[in-house]
């Protein structure tokens, strides 16, 4: 028997279920499974049971909560779709809208990270789920891998003055490059989950986090790690980045 | 009087959330109204960011316009900068766009509009799932898909990851391409040459002798573009508006103000120097404004569509493979151009020149303007965002209310009316996240 899936999309930019589409594996995916739920391409109005559904997108109103629900009533296994369904993701810098993640409302199965998810992890989580094999991710946090790990800032004593780099110097080849937290750049490598092959500190610019934290909560790590980082004045009032993927978890 | 109110919850094949509200009024449909979910408020919380940090922020705007977002954010902060940006950056964000543009287009065509098109035209009875397709074209689905991943392909290696791409900063653009990665490129583009002359070939077979059918005939409507001296171009050039043949009125983007602005209320866009009439953009406007494609081909193809064609929605379809057919073309030339292996030195941004800064690029639904004033340097102080589907859903609206009347009169089938409205939403792929910003 196929496995049937439905695919939803909740506040969010599409984003998660156009690199889905976009994936080489697709076309098989549709035809090792069923889907029987998915208002991007199919014309079906009832929810009915399925084996595995995966949700896109944060939670912003009543209503997203009662499909939500509904969603979870009918399907074996939920998984969250990228960082909003995850953690929140970047309305999480909103202050007129009230995000949370789904699992603030319902039990889920496991998250597939990233904004987007990177196209391999993404991938592989699906055959694997499709086949019924294990789908955990990697416990590990981006320096583990990353490619400036020999010039790694272990002290952090540098202070932190900038989120980015400055047009001008960003290097293009990591070889010329030294850990970001050492140049005084803020990089979130060390808090956040590897999987995404370090895209951008590849091409020159610091971890913005888009992959959630390895474990505990998103503001709990961001927090400790704050402690750790000797950061400037103007950075510690800006919220930009740092509530960029998740907001502080109130208590529903 | 009886007052009724039927609801479509969820539009199902267009891209977000949409449900559309049908009043019906005495055993009469009086107003049609496509919603979209409530605003997501990038334009508020944009305030207090850093300009460095904007670019990324939009981008989550919208997961099929990504590029254009970012793009027209770069644009925009250049503009504050007063910067200029080298020559090999702008390549690269044609390559961008370009990638978008047929993943965006491709997306839309297979599984939002193709369904529709086969069963317009009398090919079934219903809407066929991608499953179905599959089955009955598998040599077009084979193209589509790799179609797709080309777009997909190209963004990966020019943009850093396939959506939400990491080298499109303000100031250029960080990545200097292989020989390799070109040579990659080039016959990725070749490819979907081949790929979508046959697609082109197959809608010419399937549709052109038919005559599309009238609801989708557009009012009378006022086009409006980016173009750059009537040559077809997305990223540079003058916006126009053209009303018919005679009439053109053409204007930088800085002057955008004195002809549309921001609804009071940040919902909607207004036109003020003409409140009589309606504006389009998208396609179908860009290529009335375009007088020259410059190859030879899209010309011939143009031909194969008589004048009942030239007015309808429908024809948005056609034109979008011809937009991906010229871009991919396009495309090809930039990945010959020496300039493509300049190592550029970025400029430095140290403070802004200008208070206000405004960046415009014809995103793949059409017109897509960023405007941003800035605080203490390099803050963000008031952000505007000008959606191309804001622009066009007052036509919709007009449109699927003149329709879902005459068909309900004729009918009394209001099931058959909610089916049919949304095939003509469809024709004009909207996109509702970004509407939802």
């Amino acid at each position: 028997m196929k496995p049937r899936f439905i695919i939803i999309s909740l506040t969010s930019c599409s984003g998660c279920i156009s690199t889905l589409i976009s994936l080489d594996i697709f076309p098989q995916f549709l035809e090792r499974t069923k889907v029987i739920y998915f208002p991007f391409i199919l014309d079906v109005e009832n929810i009915e049971d399925c084996d595995i559904a995966l949700v896109e997108g944060c939670i912003s109103d009543e209503t997203e909560i009662s499909l939500l629900k509904k969603v979870r009533k009918h399907a074996k296994k939920v998984y969250a779709l990228g960082t909003c369904a995850a953690f929140g993701g970047i309305l999480s810098l909103s202050n007129s809208k009230d995000v949370s993640p789904i699992s603030t409302y319902i039990e889920i199965d496991g998250v597939i990270p990233g904004c987007p998810p990177p196209s391999k992890l993404f991938g592989n989580f699906l055959m694997r789920l499709i086949e019924n094999k294990d789908t955990s991710l990697s416990e590990k946090i981006l320096c583990a891998g990353c490619p400036l790990r020999e010039k790694m800032e272990n002290n952090f004593d540098t202070e932190i003055i900038k989120i980015v780099p400055n047009p001008d110097e960003i290097f293009l080849g990591e070889e010329n490059s030294d850990c970001f937290l050492k140049r005084g750049i803020l990089c979130l490598g060390p808090i956040t989950r590897e999987g995404c092959e370090a895209k951008c500190i590849k091409l020159g610019l610091p971890c913005e986090g888009c992959m959630g934290p390895v474990s505990k909560d998103f503001t709990s790590n961001i927090i400790n790690f704050l402690s750790l980082v000797n950061l400037s004045k103007d950075l510690k009032s800006y919220e930009g980045i740092f509530y960029r993927f998740s907001k502080p978890k109130l208590r529903k | 009087m009886i007052e009724l109110l039927k609801i479509v919850d969820v539009c199902t094949r267009v891209e977000g959330h949409g449900t559309i509200k049908i009043l019906v009024q005495n055993d009469e449909i009086s107003n049609v109204n496509f919603e979209i979910g409530s605003n997501r408020g990038f334009e508020r919380f944009l305030v207090g960011k850093k300009l460095m940090d904007v670019p990324k922020i939009v981008s989550r705007i919208c997961g099929l316009c990504y590029a254009s977002q970012s793009i027209a954010s770069c644009k925009a902060i250049e503009n504050l900068y007063d910067l200029a940006v080298p020559e090999q950056s702008i390549l690269i964000r044609y390559l961008l766009l370009f990638g978008e543009l047929i993943k965006s287009h491709t997306m839309h065509f297979f599984f939002q509009s193709l369904p529709d098109l086969f069963q317009i035209f009398g090919f079934s009875q219903k809407p066929f799932s991608p499953y179905e397709l599959t089955r009955i074209e598998p040599q077009l689905t084979a193209n589509i898909y790799e179609l797709i991943k080309i777009g997909n392909e190209i963004e990966r290696i020019f943009g850093g990851r396939s959506i939400h791409l990491i080298t499109p900063i303000p100031g250029g653009l960080i990545y200097l391409p292989s020989q390799k990665n070109i040579s990659i490129a080039r016959k990725y583009f070749q490819k979907a040459t081949i790929n979508l002359e046959w697609i082109i070939e197959k809608f010419i077979e399937l549709f052109s002798n038919h005559a599309p059918p009238k609801e989708f005939n557009l009012p009378n409507v006022m086009f409006m573009s980016l173009n750059n001296f009537g040559n077809f171009d997305r990223y540079g050039g003058t916006l126009k508006i053209q009303e018919n043949e005679r009439n053109l009125i053409e204007f930088e983007e800085k002057n955008y103000s004195s002809y549309f602005d921001k609804d009071i209320n940040l919902r909607g866009i207004d036109f003020h120097f003409d409140k009589s009439k309606r504006f389009l953009v998208g396609p179908i406007s860009r290529y009335k404004i375009t007088e020259n494609y410059e190859i030879e081909n899209i010309n011939t193809y143009l031909e194969y569509f008589d004048k009942s064609w030239q007015n309808s929605i429908l024809f948005a379809n056609f034109l979008r493979l011809l937009e991906m057919f010229f871009e991919i073309q396009k495309g090809l030339k930039i990945l010959e151009d020496p300039v493509l292996n300049n190592r550029t030195l970025l400029p430095s941004l140290d403070s802004v020149k200008n208070s206000e800064g405004i960046g415009v690029i014809e995103a793949p639904r059409g017109m897509l303007l960023h405007h941003y004033c800035v605080k203490n340097n390099d803050l963000i102080k008031e952000a505007k965002i000008f959606i191309p589907t804001e622009i066009n859903i007052s036509i919709i609206n007009e449109i699927i209310t003149r329709y879902a009347k005459e068909l309900y009169n004729k009918t009394g089938d209001i099931n058959l009316v909610k089916k049919k409205i949304q095939t003509v939403i469809r024709a004009f792929d909207p996109c509702l996240s970004c509407v939802a910003h």
